[in-house]
């Protein structure tokens, strides 16, 4: 068979191959995470204490301190 | 001998090893790290299905997770906003493809496929409500009560979304309060709720009553409830315990409300009368707080999607009682039915999974594939499921070949709403609204929770899981009437004791001891895959 010697073929070539390349290696390093549970390791030992002590750090209201206002809404009655 | 080894290492790289210790097995167990529950690495389950799961499960939920967050949030800063103002959010649900390999695993072919449907609707489901919440949140915007905040009705997790649908063709839409910061939080990463249940004791609160009720209000104690609607109606949910939580949420929410209890005795005409009385004050009260007519139209389109729905489920069930076929695992079948029926219709995630997973199911019985070939026992599972180890049903088949069926949690609203007309229509709202969570068949009478025998029969079941909740006061009532009904009816049934979302009171793995237990004392067998006997996974999520 003939090679393609013109320019625009060994340029798609060489396009096709780099895209191959880095589907490829995208890829194996997707299975890589995937199948050593990395993104679970990383939430679990990284991302939840982080934002365990960014919650526990947060200033809460003191809702006990807040009125029971039992009279604030109109009573509603029942056509019972 | 060299050349049977590398025949056999070649067949278990392209189908993944055998499930049995005598083929040779696959042993799970050993695929844990020692505490946290996190994989060494994950399971090769052959070409296949390692790959399916990598591209069409793990990669596909992880996309599809960002494209929820796309379609269902006005702005998707809200979104890292609410993640970062609420724990029950950040905390719990970045782990969630953790929670479809806990409820996966050691899953293959058509099961694998099948049930991970359910999966991705709930997961769905999740989003579309936690960016409802964020959406509207005044916490969010500055303290404005936007478009969003105004056109969203707060109720209680237990009070069916069925009884929203009227306002929903005017813009509305249903967010039950609880089910996203408590219930589903649970299932994804149990840690979470701890900080709740231990937030409500902290006022010097009992800690004997249910921890779901605790935990309840332990949310609105740690001020973690977003301020996403005007108005909230709240419900008795099964129990005494429930009554005193929306005392709490009355006080602490300060909003207009409605309480729209759930009746003990729901057999009683009369109190049916009563309850369809209730429902229609409730929607009164919705019209004058929103000035917005109740629209039957509305109301009839969404029934009529909820009716197919559950004709659907109707249909997967006649292939789960009588073939072999039936691809769903047990905790993806139990979970998807109690968080669609509650939820309600509110997008097309539920009819969406469903036509997928009846398309598996037909293939499957076309072929005649049995999803669960190593099935020893078919079980029905009873009463309230331990919200914690929802995933038990998983491991059990793994280990011991019982395959969950069915669950009391799918079997609760077992019925159509009929759309002839309004009356019908009420009277059948009613029966649903009565049969709620944990009410029908849990505290609902001795006929409801007895209802376990024909249920047993119809799905031809061999063995019943007896969850046996500690802290319902209800259901360890009639645990002695239980346990003369099986002698007496000859029924291999082992319990299950758990405290609903609360991990520390029993552990996991003192589960998994109970039912092991069981298995070789009394129906002296021997495990499927000896290596998830005994492992500890008592930090795990």
């Amino acid at each position: 068979m003939k090679k393609c010697k013109c320019k625009l073929g060994s340029k798609l070539g060489k396009f096709l191959l780099k895209f191959c390349g880095i589907f490829v290696a995208l890829n194996a390093v997707l299975f890589i995470v995937f199948f050593f549970d990395l993104d679970g390791k990383l939430l679990f030992n990284v991302v939840e204490p982080f934002l365990k002590k960014h919650y526990d750090d947060m200033e809460r209201k003191d809702v006990l301190k807040e009125p029971y206002d039992l009279d604030k809404f109109p009573k509603y009655k029942y056509d019972m | 001998m060299a050349k049977m080894n590398l025949a056999k290492a070649v067949k278990d790289f392209w189908y993944g090893k055998p499930h049995t210790a005598e083929e040779g097995g696959r042993r799970l167990g050993d695929l844990y790290e020692d505490k946290t529950g996190l994989l060494k690495h994950r399971e090769w389950r052959g070409v296949k299905d390692t790959f399916y799961y990598m591209y069409n499960i793990w990669g596909y939920n992880y996309v599809h997770m960002v494209l929820d967050i796309l379609k269902y949030s006005n702005n998707p800063i809200d979104f890292l906003k609410g993640t970062l103002r609420y724990r029950w959010m950040g905390q719990t649900y970045l782990p969630v493809i953790h929670w479809f390999e806990r409820g996966l695993q050691g899953m293959r072919g058509e099961a694998l496929a099948a049930s991970a449907w359910h999966y991705r609707a709930m997961v769905s489901a999740s989003i579309h409500q936690i960016c409802n919440f964020f959406n509207a949140d005044t916490r969010l915007h500055g303290g404005k009560q936007n478009n969003a905040y105004k056109h969203t009705f707060y109720a209680n997790e237990t009070t069916c979304g069925t009884l929203f649908y009227p306002w929903m063709d005017a813009g509305y839409q249903y967010i039950p309060m609880e089910m996203i910061p408590y219930f589903v939080t649970c299932h994804v990463n149990s840690h979470t709720v701890l900080n709740y249940i231990d937030a409500v004791q902290s006022l010097g609160l009992p800690g004997d009553p249910c921890p779901m009720c605790q935990a309840e209000s332990g949310l609105f104690v740690l001020d973690d409830v977003p301020d996403s609607a005007p108005l909230i109606i709240t419900c008795n949910e099964a129990c005494d315990a429930s009554v005193s939580t929306h005392t709490l949420q009355d006080w602490f929410a300060n909003k207009p409300l409605f309480a729209l209890p759930l009746p003990m005795q729901f057999d009683d005409p009369l109190v049916k009368k009563y309850c369809m009385n209730e429902i229609e004050e409730c929607w009164k009260f919705i019209e004058e707080q929103t000035g917005v007519p109740f629209s039957w139209e509305s109301m009839k389109k969404r029934l009529e999607r909820q009716n197919k729905l559950q004709r659907d489920e109707w249909e997967k069930w006649e292939v789960a009682s009588k073939t072999d076929y039936y691809p769903i695992n047990g905790v993806a079948q139990a979970l998807f039915r109690i968080y669609s029926t509650q939820y309600g219709i509110q997008g097309d995630f539920w009819e969406e999974a469903s036509e997928k997973v009846k398309k598996i199911m037909y293939k499957c019985v076309e072929k005649k594939i049995n999803p669960f070939p190593q099935t020893r026992h078919r079980v029905i599972a009873w009463s309230c499921a331990p919200l914690y180890y929802s995933n038990w049903c998983t491991w059990a088949y793994n280990c011991w070949g019982l395959n969950v069926i069915i669950n009391m949690d799918s079997l609760m609203f077992d019925m159509e709403i009929r759309t002839d007309s309004y009356e019908n229509m009420l009277e059948d709202m009613a029966t649903y609204h009565m049969w709620a969570p944990m009410r029908r068949m849990a505290v609902g009478g001795m006929h409801h929770i007895f209802e376990l025998w024909d249920y047993m029969k119809r799905f031809n079941c061999d063995m019943v899981a007896m969850y046996d909740q500690l802290q319902c006061k209800g259901m360890q009532g009639v645990h002695g009437l239980f346990e003369d009904e099986f002698r007496k009816r000859n029924i291999n049934a082992f319990w299950m004791p758990h405290a609903l979302p609360d991990c520390r009171t029993v552990s996991r793995a003192e589960i998994r001891r109970q039912i092991n237990d069981y298995m070789t004392t009394v129906m002296h067998e021997e495990p499927l895959d000896p290596s998830l006997l005994d492992f500890d996974d008592s930090m795990t999520w």
